[in-house]
């Protein structure tokens, strides 16, 4: 599943980043990567979302949370 | 620590950082290849170059400003800082030069303030790194850590925010990560709370002069345990130091997660928004105007006392009417606007120490989304609020080239603190039931405007890739008073300067025009060269209710300030004291006899809102997209644009009142 259909206050570890450009490279290295846990805090219909990931609290929009990849957490 | 100073800024040079006046950067000592030379012998003569690192929002700025005494803007939101600073000081006998740079995750820079900082750490002669790190997020803050200690140079690890630390209740064992990183000197510090900082610069001092010495470089152990240059690696080695070395600190940020739920909420979030905008509008004008009274006073006081001194030494009539009418009139009619500025200035130093600020990047970002930009981009524009210049800069942190420079272009729309004066004094004049309103539906019509013109933008010339957000969400905490403080008075300062330069100059330069003509000094205004001149421009005005010779100079001045639009009027109509009552009522009955009624006033207003931004802004949309073409090209749309609205809400109000 994609983060974005992730619900508010479940934990998801991350399987794989899709291909979504610089961004992935990105998230690599703020730690969001394979096996990564992010919680989910807050989310809008328009897909983008709050979550937490190691400690830090982010903001990410609808495109990078259609391109995170994730399993429950815990599964 | 003894002497200390600081200095930001400098020309920002795309090819290699700051230029020092005078000379090639950092006195020709930039060397490529990402290595300094290490002779072992004299270094820089006594002095330790030491770059400041570390992730964005984690104290490095506030730790500069402690290090050195500067006054350095920090707020609570990361991309605060996008160009460097350097300042000095001294520790252990030995001269430091520091330097502040732009917050990074890693080395893999992306935005324009990122590779500023990755250029500075790979490639110029640094002799030490202090790693600034948040230590309450020290988890992600190590893997830029791991990548300073990959180069093989010497780091310094500060852990900054320990006093945060300590009240979660979390504990770190310093000896123990100091031993996981290879041995770097670890030295917790507290910039906000000014704690450790000596430690801090003797450590850079002595791991300064091993190097000096010809001592090895610390090398990390992490290689051979994690598993090098992978991010699978780091984060490997991370997660083992973070839980062998931090203990405790659970169940945190209750409050900051009970506030986001209101002011992040997807139907509330926007509303919240535009109340908490509404809300920093509405202190501006009525607390500003409170204090505003008693600067008029003052301004009457000093008006009639400089008059009376100049005529009781038999001052020359011209040089009583320049000093009086046009210097006391134009600079004081807007320094008499100087409360109502520092208010706005102290509701956006709250605004950003809060942690609001990136909030508002979340709940941008769908409508944002609409105009091709990420909400990212909305943290400039609302910065635009304050100034341009600053808020063009700070364009700077946004991932993609083409996004910052759409969003350079749209940041003259927003209504900076130099509209403000021209808000007040029209909308108090014209509708003194309504001044409050008329004064937000402008800074409304300008963010609304930016929106719109950039949706038309994005349509025409679509993005070549969607660059979604990503951006962290500091804690919310109570904004610092001194922090607030020092904010507000560097924008005080700023005010001060331009009306002692600009509009001074601009007050004087107009008086010139409008008591000399083609037959030498003018009896009357009516018959200078400024006459002249706003005469040429004045039936181009006309279809937008602004055909007069007077409003015509006052907006052509406007384009050196646009406060200067204010001094202007004083000038143009005699009017002394013009934001004062008398003073308002003066100018509303001269303005009457002109034939200008609500209709021109909001016509004007629109116009002001509009049209071509200050020479400064210029200045700094040219140095920030190196295009003339663009830089002209938007302040020749404005201009028309400006026209346009002004013509459109003078012909539909013209019909209404």
């Amino acid at each position: 599943m994609r983060l974005s259909d992730g619900e508010i206050g479940r934990a998801y570890e991350v399987k794989r980043i899709g291909n979504i450009g610089r961004a992935a490279r990105r998230l690599e290295a703020l730690g969001m990567g394979g096996h990564a846990v992010i919680r989910v805090l807050h989310k809008k219909a328009g897909g983008d979302m709050i979550i937490r990931a190691r400690g830090t609290r982010w903001a990410i929009g609808r495109r990078i949370a259609e391109g995170i990849f994730v399993r429950e957490a815990g599964k | 620590m003894g002497h200390r100073q600081a200095h930001r800024g400098g020309d920002f040079c795309p090819g290699g950082g700051k230029v020092k006046s005078g000379g090639q950067e950092n006195g020709g000592r930039q060397k490529k290849g990402g290595r300094q030379e290490n002779s072992g012998g004299q270094m820089n003569g006594g002095e330790i170059r030491v770059a400041f690192a570390g992730n964005p929002n984690c104290g490095k700025t506030t730790l500069f400003n402690a290090c050195t005494g500067a006054s350095l803007k920090v707020a609570n939101w990361p991309g605060v800082t996008v160009e460097r600073a350097e300042g000095e000081t001294e520790a252990a006998g030995r001269r430091l030069k520091l330097i502040d740079l732009p917050g990074i995750y890693s080395l893999n820079s992306y935005s324009m303030d990122e590779k500023l900082s990755r250029r500075c750490i790979l490639e110029e002669e640094i002799d030490v790194i202090v790693n600034v790190a948040d230590a309450s997020l020290l988890e992600r803050n190590l893997y830029l850590t791991m990548q300073l200690l990959e180069l093989g140079r010497p780091v310094v690890l500060a852990l900054n925010l320990m006093d945060v630390v300590q009240k979660r209740g979390m504990r770190i064992d310093l000896p123990r990560l100091s031993r996981m990183l290879g041995g770097i000197p670890v030295i917790p510090v507290s910039a906000r709370k000014r704690t450790g900082l000596a430690e801090l610069m003797e450590a850079v001092v002595r791991c300064g002069e091993r190097k000096d010495a010809g001592t090895a470089v610390l090398r990390p152990k992490f290689r051979q345990k994690g598993g090098e240059g992978t991010d699978a690696g780091r984060y490997a080695y991370i997660e083992k130091i973070v839980g062998e070395c931090v203990l405790g600190g659970e169940g945190r940020e209750l409050l900051t997660e009970k506030i986001d739920g209101i002011l992040t909420h997807r139907i509330w979030g926007i509303a919240a928004f535009l109340a908490i905008m509404a809300c920093v509008f509405a202190l501006t004008f009525t607390v500003g105007d409170f204090l505003k009274g008693y600067f008029e006073q003052a301004l009457s006081w000093l008006t009639g006392q400089a008059r009376g001194l100049l005529e009781r030494t038999g001052t020359a009539d011209w040089l009583v009417s320049l000093i009086v009418d046009g210097i006391i009139a134009g600079v004081g009619g807007v320094l008499a606007f100087l409360p109502n500025i520092s208010i706005l200035f102290l509701a956006m130093a709250f605004l950003e120490d809060s942690g609001y600020m990136a909030r508002v990047a979340y709940v941008m970002d769908s409508i944002m989304a609409h105009a091709g930009l990420s909400g990212k981009a909305f943290l400039p524009m609302l910065l635009g609020f304050g100034c341009t210049v600053p808020a063009v800069m700070a364009a700077r942190a946004l991932e993609s080239e083409e996004d910052r420079k759409r969003t350079i272009l749209l940041i003259p729309f927003m209504s900076c603190s130099a509209k403000l004066p021209v808000y007040l004094l029209f909308a108090e004049m014209f509708f003194p039931d309504a001044a409050l309103a008329a004064a937000y539906s402008l800074y409304l019509l300008g963010l609304g405007t930016a929106l719109a013109l950039a949706r038309i933008w994005s349509r025409v010339f679509p993005a070549k890739e969607e660059h979604a957000l990503l951006i962290e969400l500091p804690d919310y905490r109570l904004p610092d008073a001194g922090t607030a403080a020092a904010y507000v008075w560097n924008k005080v300062k700023d005010y001060l300067d331009k009306a002692g330069t600009t509009i001074f100059m601009a007050s004087v330069i107009l008086w010139f025009v409008l008591h000399y003509g083609p037959a030498g000094t003018a009896a009357d205004m009516s018959q200078s060269f400024g006459a002249a001149a706003g005469r040429l421009l004045a039936p181009l005005l006309a279809p937008a209710g602004l055909g007069t010779w007077r409003i015509a100079l006052a907006l052509i001045s406007g384009l050196s300030a646009k406060e200067v639009v204010i001094s202007s009027f004083s000038v143009l109509f005699g009017v002394e004291n013009v934001s004062s009552a008398a003073g308002r009522s003066a100018l509303a009955g001269a303005l009457a006899n002109a034939g200008f009624g609500p209709a021109n006033a909001c016509a004007l207003l629109v116009f002001c809102l509009f049209y071509t931004p200050c020479v400064a802004a210029l200045a700094a949309i040219h140095r920030e997209t190196h295009s003339w073409r663009q830089t002209l090209g938007m302040a020749i749309f404005q201009l028309l644009f400006a026209w346009i609205a002004a013509a459109a809400v003078f012909q539909a109000g013209s019909r209404l009142f």
